[in-house]
């Protein structure tokens, strides 16, 4: 008989909580949630797919010769799934930081807090079921590219290295939206916030059309643009070749003189976002009196 | 589980008896400044003995909720001492964490998941080995009588439910302490009476409960001794009827025959014999006489015997002792001060 059953309470006791259990609670804990709700899921996939479908039936004439210079014919839908790819990630990306505010108004992040939980392990555990939920989600894209016409020219190991930069194009803005969540802790403003700079983001970017078709003010903050390098990167394992305008390499051959550069700025940004991420969280889960 | 530092407390006479025991709350000289200088607790002393029921009360922006956020280490104190189950809540947080369950003062439950998946949530976070959590779980939701809708999400619960789950959420590691912050505020009586039965099962049970409320009649049905806060400070403390006495004052009402003239010759013969002493208010009504006095009750028979005497006919008697409402009013009413030292040892003067 343990000690707790005679007395009706567990005492003090050492810790049992490790830190791959507690990632794996929260982790658990958000996929269930997301679950739970299979509508915001396909929601979140609705724009996106209506942009491929409206895209390559409005534009697909205009655009494929633009997309075409030079080079072998490629279809627009296939230029365009790797750009639909990366809209899934910032769209669901921002819904990282509603789900964080959602909890401190409804006192689960408190009551978090008052947990002998590891806190890095708590929100490890929440973003790797919120990335998770975007992989799959550009899966789906993917799937539905390529039924409607689009080609993967580096095949399933292409996939899969879409797959990887979407994960690594969604920590950023992943991070964004949990800066502005802990900075205004109000839902409306992070949602807000999160699909206001969305579109912007994807419309001053290579997303939709080729850097030399765009017009010159464009161009110059297309190369600012992150969302330019998550595209170019995916795109590059789309076509099978260098897309990549903003920043010239020759060094490495073929994709790699694209993939090289894109993955490291979006490395770049998200240490430096992420960073920015993990010491607004740590003083908003700070006992400090402020 | 040797060198636990806690010790289950079997039977009431073992209670409030700290002797060789770590209190499961102590707190010396606790202030809390909040940057922009607000002083939200400025003095704060107070030791909770382990099994003990206790109340913490104070009006609103007392500085109840901000001692129970240092104690659950949400906040560091920014001086004084404050140990939880005996552990320091600045250097040994983690271990408070460990030892304490938190139901905070509004109801957090995950909405989007069900009762048990909240429950089971609470259990993995407080490291509950997965060989007890079904078990426990079961039990829960039967201890707060939710067994029948387990299995629905919690967001539809009303707000006596989500309570329950919050409170079943905030026992899945039978602590030996929980905080209870407000936890009936806004419920109807029912769902009110339902989790006073569920917290004096948990206190029956061994585990130490500090309460805040705003209702003293909480106080008092539940609360073995109380602390009442005051501006940041403890004004008052004792058990509910040793406050009840300090504040001093019995009521009692007379109904006599033959009205307001009676009356007024019933309050001369109590005059005449002297029955009460000169800190007693008798005050003439239309039906008899009400008396306010510190010993109401044990004079109630010379009042009769002189009544009777005096040819005077009792229709109706009633002693009423103070409420806890009038031991709030009175010490937290700026005017009167009686605040005691530790324990009952001072008195409030007008008492014999």
């Amino acid at each position: 008989m343990t000690p707790g059953a005679e007395s009706g309470t567990d005492g003090v006791r050492l810790s049992r909580n490790t830190f791959a259990g507690d990632f794996w609670a929260n982790f658990k804990r958000w996929t269930v949630k997301s679950t739970r709700n299979p509508f915001f899921l396909f929601l979140s996939l609705i724009q996106p797919i209506i942009f491929l479908v409206l895209f390559t039936q409005v534009f697909g004439g205009v655009a494929t010769g633009a997309i075409n210079s030079g080079e072998a014919s490629v279809s627009y839908t296939t230029y365009l799934v790797p750009a639909i790819a990366m809209q899934v990630a910032l769209a669901a990306a921002a819904s990282s930081g509603i789900g964080l505010v959602n909890d401190m108004e409804e006192g689960m992040f408190e009551k978090v807090l008052v947990s002998p939980m590891n806190r890095t392990a708590v929100f490890l555990g929440k973003t790797a079921s919120e990335l998770l939920l975007i992989l799959i989600q550009i899966g789906i894209i993917l799937v539905l590219g390529t039924v409607l016409g689009g080609e993967i020219a580096t095949g399933f190991a292409g996939a899969i290295g879409i797959m990887a930069v979407g994960f690594l194009f969604s920590v950023w803005f992943v991070s964004l939206s949990n800066i502005l969540a802990v900075v205004s802790r109000d839902q409306e403003t992070t949602a807000l916030g999160a699909n206001i700079i969305q579109f912007p983001l994807l419309f001053i970017s290579t997303a939709f059309l080729p850097l030399d078709a765009l017009p010159g003010w464009i161009q110059t903050v297309a190369g600012f643009n992150p969302v330019t390098y998550g595209v170019d990167a995916a795109r590059a394992l789309v076509l099978g070749r260098d897309v990549m305008t903003v920043i010239e390499l020759n060094a490495f051959g073929g994709i790699w003189d694209t993939l090289v550069p894109a993955v490291s700025v979006l490395l770049v940004l998200d240490v430096v976002v992420g960073g920015v991420a993990v010491y607004v969280l740590k003083s908003a889960t700070s006992s400090s009196v402020r | 589980m040797s060198g636990t530092t806690n010790t289950s407390v079997s039977s009431s006479t073992e209670k409030g008896d700290g002797e060789g025991k770590t209190a499961a709350i102590l707190i010396e000289g606790l202030k809390l400044t909040y940057s922009d200088g607000t002083e939200a607790v400025k003095d704060v002393t107070m030791e909770v003995p382990q099994g003990e029921f206790f109340g913490f009360l104070g009006p609103n922006g007392a500085g109840k909720t901000t001692t129970i956020k240092v104690l659950v280490t949400l906040l560091q104190p920014t001086g004084g001492r404050v140990e939880v189950n005996g552990f320091d809540v600045k250097s040994k947080a983690q271990e408070v964490r460990e030892s304490i369950g938190y139901m905070p003062q509004e109801t957090s439950v995950d909405e989007e998941l069900t009762a048990r998946e909240n429950i089971r949530f609470a259990c993995r976070a407080y490291g509950v080995p997965r060989e007890r959590r079904a078990e426990r779980i079961d039990e829960l939701l039967e201890l707060v009588d939710l067994a029948d809708v387990g299995d629905k999400k919690s967001g539809g619960f009303s707000g006596g439910m989500k309570k329950r789950l919050d409170a079943a959420m905030a026992l899945v590691h039978r602590p030996s302490l929980v905080f209870l912050d407000e936890p009936t505020t806004g419920l109807d009586p029912k769902a009110r009476n339902e989790l006073w039965d569920y917290f004096e099962r948990i206190n029956e049970r061994g585990t130490t409960v500090l309460l805040t409320t705003q209702y003293l009649e909480e106080a008092d049905h539940l609360c073995e001794r109380l602390a009442v806060i005051r501006d940041g400070g403890i004004v008052a403390r004792g058990s509910p009827s040793e406050l009840k006495r300090r504040v001093g004052v019995e009521f009692l009402d007379v109904d006599v025959e033959g009205g307001r003239d009676t009356a007024r010759e019933a309050a001369e013969v109590l005059r005449g014999e002297g029955i009460f002493g000169g800190d007693a208010s008798v005050e003439v009504t239309d039906r008899g006489l009400s008396i306010t006095a510190n010993d109401a009750r044990s004079r109630g028979s010379r009042l009769m015997v002189a009544l009777d005497d005096a040819g005077i006919q009792v229709t109706g008697f009633d002693v009423r002792e103070p409420t806890l409402d009038d031991v709030f009013l009175a010490v937290t009413d700026d005017e009167t001060d009686v605040s005691g030292g530790e324990d009952a040892g001072s008195r409030q003067g007008g008492s014999e």
